[in-house]
């Protein structure tokens, strides 16, 4: 086995972010020690923090990716604001990824505001993971 | 700082932090002005994190912006890592004059990070006054930070008392100044009389400076002030200008030690897969080209 195939995202940084009010974070944190598996140093945020938060961290940390994880149902105006705000400080470039319970019609809208790919919380870990390292690739 | 230059500062770390040891020897080097290095460490769970963001914001009283890098040890297995210890500086989130990067150590052995030298001298080179670097959870070998900072914090809280035994001969004696943290817990009091009896057996040694001991329940104002003051005040005497010549002495021999030491373990990643199969010859002559040509000279 290939050291690629162990750790697919070694040499990455990933930001994983709980915007919005809801409560839950076990999701994100399942997802955030599968990612570091993978070889990938993620920073983690903690609940409930805001899209404005969220951005300034990831341009701080020089993350290569950003993943939202977004149960609330309110994921368009996080989506948005947490786009802008990374733009507005000079991290545009900085991809980002979405997951939690996103209904299927919702899902365009998102991929057409420049989110990379959407994880709904059907897929497995390993898909996920491979999915984000053909992503970041 | 503008936001380009903040993103730019972003980028140069990660640069650093990424480049091997012969990028960094053939790095320009800047200038030699200082900005105040306080290192803070301390046995996991002692409450590093807490007492740095309380801290921080008593730091930010000049004109100069502060900087805080916090280490996560870096898993030996994947290589990857949880960098957690920004959730716990939250109340500094919208601090401007704050800037906090999270650092996995990488192939650093000493609770430090790969290159934190020329990070260092970065955050320098764009002007912060201040830096706080927070360690990996250590007690007993991570001796590299003291040679890198001017003020050397040890962060304890009342459970470790057992740890105390275990650290004598080591961070103990380094440390500037033992903050108890979560000292409304039982066992301070017990704390507080171990380190005094460490203190003496210190001052035997004739080091010159007794550190002072701060108590803190939960980072609350008081403490905190009396922290920032004990810093000043180990600051104005290590800046005395023998004592400051023999810092920066020891700054430099932690800083090429760093890199040799990294050096190390990339001689072994290049050896040829089989080579350690070879006979014992074969291996030292793999082991001499690979030090000969580092594959970037």
């Amino acid at each position: 086995m290939s050291g690629e195939q162990r750790a697919p995202l070694k040499g990455k940084r990933i930001l994983v972010a709980k915007p919005g009010l809801d409560g839950h974070d076990i999701g994100a944190k399942v997802v955030a020690l599968a990612l570091r598996d993978a070889g990938a140093e993620v920073v983690y945020t903690g609940l409930r923090k805001s899209p404005q938060h969220i951005a300034r961290v990831a341009v701080d940390e020089d993350v290569d990716a950003v993943g939202l994880s977004i149960l609330s149902g309110s994921h368009r105006e996080l989506v948005a604001e947490t786009m802008a705000s990374l733009e507005a400080l000079g991290g545009g470039d900085i991809r980002v990824f979405v997951g939690g319970t996103i209904p299927p019609e919702d899902q365009g809208e998102l991929l057409a505001m420049g989110v990379r790919r959407i994880f709904t919380s059907e897929m497995t870990l390993a898909r996920v993971i491979a999915e984000l390292a053909q992503a970041l690739s | 700082m503008t936001p380009d230059e903040r993103r730019r500062l972003a980028r140069v770390l990660s640069r650093l932090a990424d480049a091997s040891v012969s990028e960094v020897l053939r790095l320009p080097q800047s200038g030699d002005g200082h900005c105040r290095r306080i290192g803070v460490t301390g046995p996991p769970g002692a409450g590093k994190s807490t007492l740095i963001s309380r801290l921080a914001r008593r730091r930010l009283t000049g004109e100069g912006d502060l900087a805080i890098l916090v280490i996560d040890p870096t898993s030996p297995i994947s290589g990857g890592a949880i960098l957690g210890d920004r959730i716990r500086m939250e109340e500094l989130e919208n601090e401007e004059r704050i800037y906090i990067r999270s650092l996995a150590s990488r192939e650093s052995r000493d609770g430090l990070a790969d290159n934190l030298p020329d990070i260092l001298a970065a955050l320098q080179s764009f002007g912060f006054s201040e830096v706080l670097i927070e360690t990996v959870g250590a007690g007993q070998v991570a001796h590299a930070i003291r040679a890198l900072v001017d003020t050397l914090l040890l962060v304890l809280h009342p459970g470790a008392g057992d740890q105390i035994q275990a650290m004598k001969s080591g961070i103990l004696e380094l440390a500037d100044i033992y903050v108890i943290a979560k000292a409304d817990q039982p066992g301070a009091k017990e704390l507080v009389a171990e380190l005094r009896s460490v203190r003496k057996e210190r001052s035997v040694a004739g080091a010159g400076w007794r550190p002072p001991i701060v108590l803190s329940s939960h980072g609350e104002d008081e403490s905190m002030q009396k922290l920032a003051a004990e810093i000043d005040r180990h600051q104005a005497w290590t800046t005395v200008s023998e004592r400051w010549e023999d810092a920066r002495v020891l700054w430099r021999a932690q800083h090429v030690e760093s890199l040799l030491s990294r050096r190390v373990g990339e001689v072994l990643r290049a050896l040829p897969r089989d080579a350690l199969k070879q006979p014992i010859d074969e291996l030292y002559r793999a082991v001499l080209r690979e030090l000969a040509d580092p594959g970037a000279m």
